[in-house]
């Protein structure tokens, strides 16, 4: 039998979702929760009567709530639902009756922030599912959740596993033995996560055949991840994925290598060494875009006709050291492939003398090591100004609201 | 002080794999005689501030021992 959510001590079938739409009598377009199965019935719900929705984070804060919708209390929006012309009967009708949302519908969300305030980004039905892919092959996939329910790549998943009519299992914010046991005992089939997730599942000395799908985003791919992974789940393809709140997920790849697909030919350029994406390929956001988009991502060209590039970092992530550039992500990946280092956080940090110095949290995975000793580690693979001077050792990492270590 | 400086300062020396020193003295120069480069340099204000709680270089360079000496002085 396949349900409809399995959440922290709390399975929801496919009938009960039915049940709990078709009562269903109130709406509010602002969509705030910390329980990931009232934001997808939300979702639904918003989907099925073609009401406009507002995604904001469980998190924000009354003043980030005030800096992005003007306002922190949404009870004045409630507005009572009529009764539907008829009952939804049963789970392929409510698939049948969502993948015929149309354009009147509207979605809208924030980026993650990482930047500074979020911006705020609206889809409709075709733009967030431009990748989503229903065919008979995935009606039986059962999906690790492992973002946040109100960002894009948890929406992209959700919306994935929703119209295949699969299972949902909330792995995301778990520790990593009951990750295990999740993907164990519903017989996961399909992971989506960053990096940084992937990480906490590492070292692991026992295997899960039944996942057959692993994909990667929203970071820098790592391929030493990506080899650990393998062993860990031998029957999975992985896959990398680039994916914006903006536009969604544009490009896939089974290294670090995108190729742009002949269909994108003329919606993808790349100039010095940024990658800009075509309006029409976006969701409507309040940027005033004129024709091309920024994403300010770094990107290096592997090869001119056909296209494909390597994603090399955040633009505004670069760390500016006396002048020289340094690449956060790749100080983390030469200190992630030092033996015994779990995990690793590079930032900047202002200085008198050099205006910013490179610090680093690391994670050890027994013993302790020395500053000293990964320090020199790093002589023999990276230019001096590169390498951290100012280390702390500690037990965990955090991470963004979306998954993503954090920066600063 | 003298003794905690000088800890500092061949703390940022070992981490670079340069030869510690033994003594330091007023007039003992940074760059020349102790060999330090400005990302060293970087890292002693760093280290100096966790210790002294204050920023050597905040206003402007600083080339001695008995300059260092002299601004956590100033502070107290």
């Amino acid at each position: 039998m396949t349900f409809f959510l399995k959440d922290i001590n709390k399975i929801v079938d496919w009938s009960a979702l039915i049940e709990d739409i078709n009562k269903e009598n109130a709406y509010n377009p602002y969509c705030r929760s910390k329980d990931n199965y009232s934001i997808f019935k939300h979702i639904i719900i918003s989907m099925l009567r073609r009401k406009d929705l507002i995604l904001l984070d469980s998190d924000f804060s009354d003043s980030e709530l005030e800096t992005l919708t003007n306002r922190s209390d949404f009870e004045e929006f409630n507005i009572r639902l009529d009764k539907p012309e008829s009952s939804i009967q049963n789970k392929s009708e409510l698939i049948e009756k969502l993948k015929s949302t149309d354009d009147n519908w509207k979605i809208t969300l924030f980026t993650s922030g990482t930047t500074g305030v979020p911006k705020k980004v609206t889809h409709n039905f075709k733009s967030i599912t431009r990748f989503v892919k229903y065919s008979e092959q995935n009606k039986d996939d059962i999906w690790g959740f492992a973002y946040n329910p109100t960002h894009m790549a948890g929406l992209q998943v959700f919306f994935q596993a929703l119209l295949n009519g699969n299972s949902i299992i909330n792995i995301f914010q778990l520790t990593k033995e009951e990750i295990y046991k999740e993907i164990e005992n519903n017989k996961i089939t399909h992971i989506s996560a960053t990096p940084t997730f992937y990480r906490l599942l590492l070292p692991c000395s026992n295997s899960f055949p039944s996942v057959k799908r692993i994909t990667s985003g929203g970071e820098k791919y790592n391929e030493k991840i990506s080899f650990q992974l393998s062993d860990i789940f031998p029957h999975a393809k992985i896959t990398n994925v680039y994916a914006s709140t903006e536009a969604g997920t544009l490009f896939a790849s089974e290294n670090d290598v995108f190729s742009v697909k002949s269909e994108f030919k003329r919606l993808v350029k790349i100039e010095n060494n940024e990658l800009f994406i075509y309006k029409s390929l976006l969701g409507k956001s309040e940027l005033n875009i004129n024709e091309w988009y920024n994403t300010d991502d770094l990107v290096e060209i592997v090869s001119k006709d056909p296209l494909k590039f390597k994603f090399i970092s955040r633009k505004n992530e670069m760390i500016n050291v006396g002048g020289y550039k340094v690449d956060p992500n790749e100080v983390e990946e030469n200190i992630l492939n030092m033996p015994g280092i779990k995990d690793a956080r590079v930032f900047g940090k202002y200085n008198s003398v050099m205006g910013n110095i490179i610090c680093c949290e690391v994670v050890c995975e027994n013993e302790q090591i020395q500053e000293s000793e990964i320090r020199s580690f790093l002589q023999s693979k990276l230019q001096e100004f590169k390498i951290p001077r100012i280390f702390k050792f500690t037990n965990k990492i955090d991470t963004t609201r979306t998954g993503k270590t954090k920066r600063t | 002080m003298d003794k905690r400086l000088l800890t500092i300062i061949n703390t940022v020396l070992l981490n670079r794999g340069k030869k510690q020193v033994k003594k330091i003295k007023s007039k003992t120069n940074l760059r020349n005689d102790i060999g330090f480069d400005s990302l060293d340099l970087a890292e002693l204000t760093v280290r100096i501030e966790a210790e002294f709680d204050i920023d050597i270089f905040e206003d402007g360079i600083v080339n001695t021992v008995g300059e260092i000496i002299s601004k956590i002085d100033s502070k107290k």
